[in-house]
């Protein structure tokens, strides 16, 4: 009794603090009126393709009013953590990573869609199988984001580099090819790439390449990729981590102002170049090739998280709701994703005649096939442990990166901590 | 062996009451007392509710769930001292602990000494002492992020004014500051001090100027150099002042995290993790409330202690 008094106090205590900054309940529908769901995303204003879903889907279904629940998106995923436990009732919930996605399923926070998501063809949804949790779906892909590498035509034009050196690019090409585009000095100087400070530039890259596990605790598979980017640093043609790290450099600014001349990152970002171009922020000239590979035998094999909506289990309209996921990953859903500048989950040859026909996304056949994998690895493998190993990675991954750790201790400690710690 | 609430009514100072008698007049001062108990609840009253909603009860229900598992979703389920043995085999925890008293013993002692230097001197009658006074608090009020940005761009490891005046005067490889393991806690903890030190400053001109002039004559007369004066009259005089600020910057360092989480979030690695961090990391980010509370409880205890044994210490040296 006792027990059970003091457990309600501690839960009744937290639960009245964290509500406290949850969100409210969504409004009743009327009878015979349009229903109003309320879908949780992030930097509305800024990330175009929840503008262009929500138009689209109420276009399609004018009796359901669709209302944005705008949060930071640094705060996201533990803002929505905090309004889960306090049961807000946000119909529609973006899952922004897969991790927290399998948190939010297997804790019953998430209704199935089980069925919807069996319907959809898993050879055409990049992504979709994320999402299996012990044969359910909680959640279905409308944006697949994979690594490719971006490059700055006018550098390479500059230094003589025919575009087509690009297509079958192995790691050690890349690392020779950066090297010979570095120039300058100081405040001028033009680096041949930048790899920004996240540990996945280098350990997912080499878990996709390698097969390697990055959950398994042993990261003998991360050397290659590791000894390749400490080299580029050292030689000059990589913006040293320290700086980077330490200065906050953005990737955008380095790629956009011309200070780089290859970098490997994201699909997500040819939306910022494109908007950047159109409003004039930036003026350079950029293309799109496949992430360099450990052998040049043709086939891409990269890395990438994709997106999705699901659907709250405490939604007053469940049906209106469902509705709206199922429609953000249609192929009407897909185009206007693709038509924001943004890669969509569903990748059919309409769909992507749409991407490549927006105004300034470079269309060549180099960008056609950087936009068309053979395989894309998940970041981040899910799993309980996840979390904790990604901390560990991380800091391991700056002790390596500064040079405050050789490499070899660097890996041993990875190893030795993730065991130890996480088990 | 209690001694009755009446008492006092019925002793000999009810005998020097006037009226009708000792057992009539002491009724009416009863009622007085207790009026007046009242009126002085009721002064406390709206500060202590806030208090016990927004502090006492949470510390308790902190407690209270550093014997659970939860995760703020499923039921809560009572581990006992299990958070608490997981800590004490982590090593995170360890080298966080660490951290913060590597903090605490750099951060509190030079912030107290700077503060009452500049104090002193800014004490004199100085030209444009106001701008200088203004001048050192003004970090004290600027955002923390500004802070640490400004801090971050001074210390950076190629392009850092710092590191170029060392390169400037001989030293080839100047450390890379917030991106060493070595360097990265006494580049937070100057920046910290830099930022604080505005605040102590002000509670020590406070005191400095409740220092009677005179004493400081009648040192003079006595030829008593600057040294001796600052020795034997100032620093004695500023005790109590002394004890507040310690008190104070003992609580604010155990307890650092914004400046932290901002200029490094903990590393390189784990070389500038603190206590608080992982308090937040467990609690937030993972969604372990349990063990984060059982390391919030552990930093309580350690705070508590410390002060404690300050205020013994300051009572034994009033003795």
């Amino acid at each position: 009794m006792k027990r059970h008094l003091v457990t309600t106090i501690a839960g009744a205590a937290a639960l009245a603090l964290l509500t406290a900054c949850g969100g409210g309940s969504s409004g009743q529908a009327a009878a015979d009126g349009p229903q109003t769901i309320k879908v949780a995303l992030w930097n509305y204003a800024t990330t175009p393709e929840f503008k262009a879903i929500i138009d689209g889907f109420q276009q399609a279904n004018p009796q359901i009013k669709v209302e944005p629940v705008d949060i930071l998106a640094d705060d996201y995923q533990t803002k929505l953590t905090t309004m889960l436990a306090g049961g807000d009732t946000t119909d529609v919930l973006t899952m922004k990573n897969v991790i927290d996605y399998a948190r939010f399923g297997t804790r019953g926070q998430l209704l199935p869609m089980t069925d919807q998501a069996k319907a959809l063809d898993p050879a055409k949804y990049s992504g979709l199988k994320a999402y299996e949790l012990e044969g359910k779906y909680f959640a279905l892909p409308y944006r697949q984001d994979f690594w490719v590498l971006y490059y700055n035509k006018t550098l390479l034009k500059q230094a003589g580099v025919p575009e087509s050196k690009l297509q079958n690019l192995t790691w050690a090409d890349y690392a020779t090819l950066a090297k010979s585009l570095t120039k300058g000095d100081g405040q001028s100087k033009v680096y041949g790439t930048y790899q920004h400070t996240w540990r996945s530039v280098v350990q997912a890259t080499a878990a996709a390449q390698t097969g390697g596990n990055l959950l398994g605790g042993d990261y003998g598979f991360f050397k290659d990729q590791y000894a390749m980017t400490l080299d580029l640093q050292k030689s000059g043609a990589l913006l040293p981590w320290a700086t980077a790290k330490s200065q906050k450099v953005t990737y955008n600014t380095m790629f956009s102002t011309g200070k780089a001349a290859l970098m490997p990152m994201g699909t997500w970002y040819a939306a910022t170049l494109l908007a950047d171009t159109k409003s004039g922020k930036t003026k350079v000239d950029w293309g799109m090739a496949p992430l360099p590979q450990r052998t040049a035998d043709g086939k891409t094999t990269t890395f990438g998280s994709p997106t999705a909506f699901a659907v709250n289990k405490n939604s007053k309209h469940a049906d209106a709701a469902k509705k709206f996921v199922e429609w953000a990953s249609s192929e009407a859903g897909a185009t206007a994703v693709a038509k924001a500048g943004v890669t969509p989950s569903l990748q059919t040859q309409p769909i992507l005649d749409t991407y490549f026909g927006l105004p300034g996304v470079p269309g060549d056949a180099l960008a056609k096939k950087a936009f068309k994998p053979d395989d894309v690895v998940l970041e981040m493998p899910v799993g309980d442990k996840s979390s904790d190993v990604d901390q560990i990675l991380t800091e391991e991954h700056e002790l390596v990166m500064t040079g405050q750790k050789s490499l070899d201790d660097g890996l041993a400690e990875m190893s030795k901590r993730v065991k130890n710690e996480v088990g | 062996m209690t001694t009755p609430v009446s008492a006092p009514a019925s002793g000999p100072a009810s005998g020097l009451a006037s009226g009708p008698g000792p057992a009539a007049a002491a009724a009416p001062r009863r009622v007085r007392r207790r009026s007046r108990t009242w009126v002085g609840w009721s002064f406390i009253l709206p500060n202590f509710l806030g208090f016990a909603a927004l502090t006492l009860v949470p510390v308790i229900a902190s407690l209270v769930l550093s014997f659970l598992d939860w995760d703020s979703y499923s039921t809560p389920r009572w581990v006992g001292l299990a958070n608490f043995e997981r800590m004490i085999h982590n090593d995170t925890f360890w080298t966080a602990l660490e951290n913060t008293a590597y903090y605490a013993v750099g951060h509190v002692p030079l912030t107290l000494c700077a503060a009452l230097g500049f104090a002193v001197l800014l004490n004199q009658k100085l030209k444009a002492v106001q701008f200088f006074r203004t001048a050192l608090f003004f970090p004290y009020i600027t955002s923390l992020v500004a802070v640490a940005v400004v801090w971050n761009m001074l210390l950076s490891p190629d392009m850092g004014p710092v590191n170029q005046f060392l390169r400037a005067v001989g030293i080839d490889h100047p450390p890379g500051w917030t991106t060493s393991t070595t360097w990265a806690m006494p580049a937070v903890i100057v920046a910290s001090v830099w930022r604080d030190l505005g605040y102590y400053m002000i509670l020590y001109l406070a005191g400095l100027q409740t220092i009677p002039a005179e004493l400081y004559e009648a040192a003079e007369v006595d030829g008593a150099s600057g040294w001796q004066r600052f020795r034997h009259i100032t620093l004695p005089s500023l005790r109590p002042t002394t004890f507040f600020v310690l008190i104070m910057l003992t609580i604010s360092s155990f307890k650092v995290f914004d400046l932290i989480q901002v200029m490094t979030e903990g590393g390189p690695g784990r070389a500038t993790l603190v206590l608080s961090q992982v308090i937040y990391r467990e609690g937030i980010v993972q969604g372990r409330f349990g063990y984060s509370s059982a390391v919030s409880m552990v930093l309580f205890v350690i705070v508590l202690t410390i002060t404690m044994v300050q205020f013994r210490l300051q009572r034994r040296s009033e003795r």
